[in-house]
């Protein structure tokens, strides 16, 4: 360019460049303040207005966790959740609005904002929940911003409701447990208090496993109430509770559940048990109990009759005892099957004097047929060769006075009083089973060996954990031990079976199949405070078939009104077990049944 | 040079201004002057459509993310309809299975049974399928004895309570039981449920129960409002 000539460039030059330079410096400021204030707000974040937006924002929710199911050895559900809604209103929301628009779905597809009362949207929830129009709208008028309209409304109900869109009514979602079959197996599945924690049998005991842990959810959610997908989400997933598989057989439950009811009920009896067991792998098929509790309603039973008394209930076993006495002696040696006995009318040693059920002259019996017609004077003949030690180890190596670990409340553990403190009589009477007492669990356990070629298997009633995502844990079997040895086991055997074919209890034979019995009677000692003895307990114990024992079935029955001596339980416990073998479907038996003799020659 | 100037002068390209030259003309002793030529301005730089690039380049990308932002929100709406619509799944499958299960209570089974008239059999006989041969003496059911001791229906609420048949009079103590579950399940529910629902059977199951109710006897009370703890005396 050519050179600017004069003054009159110089002055208008410089004013150009000034006018730059103060644009220039006003928008430098302008700038500083705007990227100050930038990084007061965005950096440094005086006055915290980032963080009470985002508490404004975030929202954590808990995500409550399913509790598991209680299901029986086929996977029939005994116990499970299902979802259920309380109907609650803010009260003072609702006493305020006396009119609200709401969208109506009209018949032409389109929907109509239109005017509802309060009164037509109370009678409309009166309705829907079938409560009286004025006990609504007493429930929602008042003061209150928390109260509950309606309990555990089904989600076809709150589903309708939520539709009518009354101001103030939330619908809230709650768990409640349900038990499809009621009162078979009742007792052992157990209740909840205040719907959330097990009070009684298997959802007590196993409460931890059921329950599972509650998860949580922290987000953030927008005005609209949506949450907002591109903000913060921490999800901790709620771990559900673990199944837990049992081994009963829900249908031979009820069988025998209605078995002992109708026995109980003709008897007039306090109460009754059966039990069925598997012998080969001891798992519990039925634990029956008389006025069982149906646990949607336990408080409609008495409080004593909500346990499982299989398990609960101790008492003098009586002469099914004399089976554990019989293998001792065989077992040392002392006796075998076919021994002879002279046995008078009533036996006296050490100065007690012990007689028998049915009156007798001198007789000459085997030891087959003292256990055979149940006798306690030749019990007590051929138990006398067991030493007082020897009485205890034996009544403890059968589990006695040993509470089972099954997994139900109060398990019993029966008293066995160290020998030392026997007193003259009780060394004798523990041989047949007075002065000892034992769960109906123990004696079926006891004899549950004795089918097992000596083997002992402690009871299971919980099969197996299955967790959500469907892997089952087997409940691993507790360790078993040897009792006693197979010889005496299958002797054992053959007196049992010899006592159903020659003996007394022919009642409890089955067509086709071979069965081992034993009956039981004993003095049963009073329960309130008074001392001596009340009423009987009439029990009968039995395992089939006999070629290889698989079923174990007692039936024991409190204090029934009437002769004892007429009484019999052998025709329940031949129903029982003659369900069992037909539901696990048990050949007949085949080979000659054990016809040991009773009387000596 | 403006451009205005450009045009007193005749643009001459280069290579005719090598033809303007006389062609048979030896190489001539005055060096021709090269002739002038208007050169032509090299093409300016174009800025504009750089610019519309960027621009257009931006306008993109803001695009991108409202669309992506849009569709992640719709998405979001979408989750949550499909999340209610498998809410309203579950809970239409809990019921029905609910329903399923309270067929299948034993008491239940046994008890329409006997609606319809059967009688459990006693007697059976077996087939061995390996050597074909039957054992057992396997004769027609009949009406035996009384069935005995009835259990109660499994006292759930909102599903039907199937009324035990009481026969006789060992049955009656637990008919009357069951009858008093029925009646306390529906009383704290049929109000909730009754009035809603569609299935009559339920209503129908409600009105004998209340009917039965009216058999309970009403219970001892001593004249008070609670009966009075009764302490046991040892001995009495």
């Amino acid at each position: 360019m050519a050179e600017t000539t004069g003054k009159a460039g110089k002055s208008k030059a410089p004013n150009a460049t000034k006018r730059l330079r103060l644009g220039l410096g006003i928008m430098l400021t302008l700038l500083l303040v705007v990227g100050g204030k930038l990084f007061l707000v965005q950096g440094l974040d005086v006055g915290g207005m980032a963080e009470a937006a985002l508490n404004s924002r975030m929202t954590s929710a808990i995500l409550p966790a399913e509790r598991g199911s209680i299901l029986d050895s086929r996977g029939t559900v005994l116990a499970n959740s299902v979802i259920r809604y309380n109907i609650v209103v803010d009260q003072r929301v609702n006493t305020k609005t006396d009119s609200y628009k709401r969208l109506e779905p009209q018949a032409d597809g389109h929907d109509k904002l239109v005017d509802v009362t309060r009164d037509q949207a109370i009678s409309e929830l009166a309705s829907a929940l079938g409560m009286d129009t004025n006990a609504v709208r007493d429930a929602v008028t008042g003061a209150k911003p928390y109260y509950i309209v309606a309990k555990e409304v089904k989600p076809d109900v709150e589903d309708r409701i939520s539709k009518l869109q009354v101001p103030g009514i939330v619908a809230e979602g709650v768990s409640k447990r349900v038990y499809p079959n009621g009162a078979v197996a009742g007792g052992v599945v157990g209740f909840l208090q205040d719907g959330t924690t097990g009070q009684a049998g298997i959802e007590q005991t196993q409460d931890d496993q059921l329950k599972g842990k509650d998860g949580k959810r922290l987000f953030e959610i927008g005005a609209d109430g949506l949450r907002i997908p591109v903000g913060l989400d921490e999800l901790t997933p709620p771990q559900n509770g673990k199944n837990v598989k049992l081994t009963l057989n829900s249908d031979l439950q009820y069988f025998a559940q209605q078995a002992i009811q109708s026995q109980a009920d003709k008897l007039s009896a306090e109460w009754g048990v059966i039990i069925v067991m598997d012998a080969k792998t001891g798992n519990l098929l039925a634990l029956a109990d008389t006025n069982a509790p149906d646990p949607n309603n336990p408080g409609l039973v008495a409080a004593k009759d909500r346990g499982v008394r299989s398990v609960t209930a101790a008492y003098e076993p009586g002469s099914v005892e004399k089976m554990m006495t019989a293998a001792a002696v065989i077992d040392e040696g002392l006796a075998s099957p076919l021994d002879h006995f002279t046995i008078p009318p009533t036996y006296t040693v050490d100065g007690q004097t012990f007689s028998d059920a049915f009156t007798h002259g001198t007789e000459e019996r085997t030891l087959a047929g003292i256990i055979g017609y149940s006798m306690n004077t030749g019990t007590v003949m051929a138990g006398q060769r067991l030493s007082k030690e020897q009485r205890y180890d034996w009544l403890k190596k059968f589990g006695i006075g040993e509470a089972p670990d099954i997994g139900l409340p109060a398990t019993a553990s029966g008293i066995l009083t160290p020998p030392d403190q026997w007193d003259g009589r009780q060394q004798y009477t523990v041989l047949f089973g007075q002065g000892v007492s034992q769960s109906t669990l123990q004696t079926v356990r006891a004899y549950q060996s004795i089918a097992n070629n000596g083997v002992m298997l402690q009871p299971r009633l919980i099969d197996s954990y299955i967790s959500p995502d469907g892997t089952e844990e087997k409940v691993p079997a507790q360790p078993s031990r040897q009792v006693v040895s197979e010889n005496t086991a299958q002797q054992v055997q053959d007196i049992l079976e010899s006592a159903v074919t020659e003996g007394e209890i022919k009642d409890a034979g089955i067509d086709g199949y071979r069965v081992g019995a034993k009956t039981g009677t004993s003095e049963s000692p009073c329960d309130d405070g008074k001392s001596g003895y009340c009423g009987y307990t009439a029990s009968i114990v039995g395992m089939a078939p006999m070629d290889d024992p698989r079923f174990i079935v007692e039936v024991v029955l409190q204090r029934p009104k009437g002769s004892i001596y007429g009484i019999t339980n052998g025709p329940v416990f031949r129903s029982v077990m003659s369900q069992t073998l037909r539901t696990y479907n048990v050949q007949p038996s085949t080979g000659e049944p054990a016809r040991l003799p009773q009387y000596a020659k | 040079m403006s451009t205005a100037a450009v045009k007193n002068f005749p643009i001459v390209s280069g290579s005719s201004a090598a033809d303007s030259r006389p062609a048979g003309e030896p190489g001539g002793g005055r060096k021709e002057r090269t002739p002038l030529s208007v050169v032509q301005s090299a093409p300016r730089k174009r800025r504009a459509p750089f610019v519309v690039l960027c621009f257009a380049m931006l306008a993109a990308a803001l695009i991108a993310v409202l669309v992506l932002n849009i569709s992640v929100s719709t998405a979001q709406y979408q989750l949550v309809e499909l999340r209610a619509k498998q809410s309203s799944l579950t809970k239409g499958n809990q019921d029905l299975t609910q329903q399923v299960q309270n067929f299948e209570a034993p008491q239940n089974l046994a008890a329409k049974a006997t609606e319809l008239g059967m009688v459990a059999s006693t007697v059976k006989g077996q087939i061995d399928l390996s050597t074909l041969s039957v054992t057992g003496k396997a004769t027609p059911a009949v009406k035996g004895a009384a069935a005995g001791a009835v259990i109660p229906s499994p006292a759930v609420a909102g599903q039907l309570i199937v009324p035990p048949a009481a026969t006789d009079a060992g049955a009656n103590k637990s008919a009357t039981a069951a009858d008093r579950s029925a009646t306390a399940a529906d009383a704290g529910k049929a109000a909730a449920d009754a009035a809603s629902a569609n299935d009559a059977a339920k209503a129908a199951a409600a009105a004998q129960a209340a009917a039965a109710a009216a058999a309970v006897p009403a219970p001892e009370l001593h004249g008070g409002s609670i009966p009075v703890p009764k302490q046991k005396v040892p001995g009495q």
